[in-house]
């Protein structure tokens, strides 16, 4: 087991089995953001906030396509079953204790958009000699550098004033999600022969008991 | 370290942290900057140790192997897992330093617990934010926010380590630089800047602490020069300022060899009882092991070129 995708081919590319894995979780997870983006985007733009938003969905989709077309795919029968996990894993799960239900839903696809930003590193799995001209290798870089300016949208949000009355709630679903992310992300990594995790590191049980209970 | 980790559990968060050296000698505890992480005190702890005191490091929340909060980092919850690792030494005497965003943390112990500590080592810090440090602030919560950690390094290194460190690194800076953009998330580190937003000055605190403080700043610090350290020096009635020659921000990281000396030299003369701060200005030597020199009487300490003091 590698903390590092690889062993890399003579030119520096991923091998294309994890590439494959790697790039179907992310077009899965970015796909299912861009998706309930466009839903929660309104035709005509009404707060400063949704400028955002659109802003966030264009770039989630830019992420599928860039994945599809930079991905060297291979057949991975495996999918079949890891697919429709992952995509009952993003649907929405507005947290109780929030009255009003557009809000609770707002908070779940925030929630999950800055847990998609921050847990998942994809160029932190890429070995030193990776091929500075390989499309898959280019994409997860940029992947990763755009999370960090995506994030901003939902820390925004997520950090308003306006969120202040329901912040327990708040960082629970947050926190949920982060946990969600980060096992998802490290069972399919898992799959492909790549250990995240530090020696010794295990699943907080705080935040075990947050994700069994749900935020 | 060894394959598990230990970890102190401050509610529903975890803290790594680690012990090293004799359980019955004085401890050093070791307090991170903003964007580093407990294996960067392993040069400190080997002297230290060498010395016979037990060393704690540790992450704070948000760093290295640390839980990271999602949203929320509160200064107060670190001053709390400071003060959990604290309460693993037992009643050995504790010398508790600290750099940068460390060294505040470690102040805000000490004006809460300063009957705890046997002294206190502020390096490269701060009680409260100057108009140039909160804009500098601003500035590398933006440049983390629009470039990433890597871009932040880029900022940092040059504005905190000198031209004689970093000329014979600039070929290996790249994996100089890795380490620390794997170790740190762009979300957690920007949760560490913006536990800034509530911060309030400690400087109508400082009085309390009422122990043996030693003050390390590096003569060519920018990032927080030498006006901010004073104010500790004049606040902290039994203080000593000590300025580094030729040092910035980092000079923990650039100077470790007579780093460690002074901390351990600053240790071993309270435990004698032969401290005597006095609130007095010296100047450390360039070797570690060589004595300090005060600063020459009726210079201003201030000033980057002569000039007769006016202040102090």
């Amino acid at each position: 087991m590698s903390r590092l995708l690889g062993p890399l081919d003579t030119t520096g590319r991923v091998p294309p089995r994890q590439q494959t894995r790697v790039a179907a979780f992310l077009v899965s997870c970015h796909g299912a953001l861009a998706r309930r983006l466009a839903i929660a985007l309104p035709w005509q733009l009404k707060a400063g906030w949704h400028t955002e938003l659109n802003t966030q969905f264009y770039r989630e989709a830019e992420i599928v396509s860039l994945l599809l077309r930079a991905t060297s795919w291979v057949i991975d029968p495996e999918l079949l079953s890891l697919l429709p996990s992952w995509e009952a894993a993003w649907l929405p799960r507005p947290p109780g204790g929030i009255v009003d239900r557009t809000q609770g839903l707002t908070i779940d696809v925030a929630a999950l958009g800055h847990a998609l930003h921050a847990v998942i590193r994809p160029a932190a799995l890429l070995p030193d000699h990776a091929s500075a001209q390989d499309p898959f290798v280019l994409a997860l870089r940029k992947i990763e550098f755009e999370s960090g300016r995506m994030m901003q949208a939902q820390i925004l949000f997520l950090k308003s004033s306006d969120l202040l009355p329901v912040r327990d709630t708040l960082t629970a679903t947050v926190e949920n999600r982060h946990l969600q992310v980060r096992e998802l992300w490290d069972e399919m990594l898992t799959g492909i022969g790549v250990e995240r995790r530090e020696a010794g590191q295990t699943t907080t049980p705080a935040a075990a008991t947050i994700a069994k209970r749900g935020p | 370290m060894g394959a598990a980790m230990p970890f102190l559990a401050l509610g529903s968060h975890r803290i790594r942290y680690e012990l090293d050296g004799p359980e019955s000698g004085p401890a050093y505890v070791l307090v991170n900057g903003l964007t580093q992480y407990a294996e960067l005190w392993g040069g400190y702890r080997d002297a230290l140790v060498t010395r016979g005191f037990r060393v704690a490091t540790f992450d704070l929340l948000g760093q290295g192997a640390s839980d990271k909060p999602s949203l929320f980092i509160s200064q107060d919850d670190q001053v709390a897992a400071l003060a959990l690792l604290i309460d693993q030494l037992g009643d050995t005497p504790v010398f508790l330093s600290g750099i940068s965003f460390g060294g505040l943390i470690a102040l805000q112990y000490a004006v809460a617990h300063a009957d705890r500590l046997a002294g206190l080592v502020a390096m490269s810090t701060f009680a409260e934010l100057s108009p140039q440090l909160a804009l500098l602030g601003n500035a590398l919560r933006t440049g983390l926010i629009l470039g990433g950690t890597s871009y932040l390094q880029d900022l940092l290194l040059p504005m905190n380590l000198s031209d004689a460190w970093l000329g014979p690194q600039l070929g290996n800076l790249e994996a100089i630089k890795r380490q620390g953009w794997l170790t740190n998330d762009v979300y957690a580190l920007q949760n560490l800047m913006e536990s800034f937003l509530e911060f309030k000055p400690l400087t109508p605190l400082l009085s309390s602490i009422n122990i043996p403080t030693l003050i390390l700043n590096g003569e060519f610090d920018f990032l927080t020069p030498r006006a901010l350290h004073e104010t500790l020096r004049i606040h902290i009635p039994d203080s000593a300022l000590i300025i580094i020659p030729r040092a910035y921000h980092a000079f923990t990281l650039e100077r470790p060899a007579l780093t460690a000396a002074l901390l351990s030299a600053f240790a071993e003369d309270v435990l004698a009882k032969r401290w005597k701060g006095n609130q007095s200005i010296w100047i450390a030597p360039e070797q570690a092991g060589d004595p300090l020199v005060p600063f020459p009487s009726g210079q201003d300490h201030l000033r980057a070129i002569p000039a007769h003091g006016v202040s102090g």
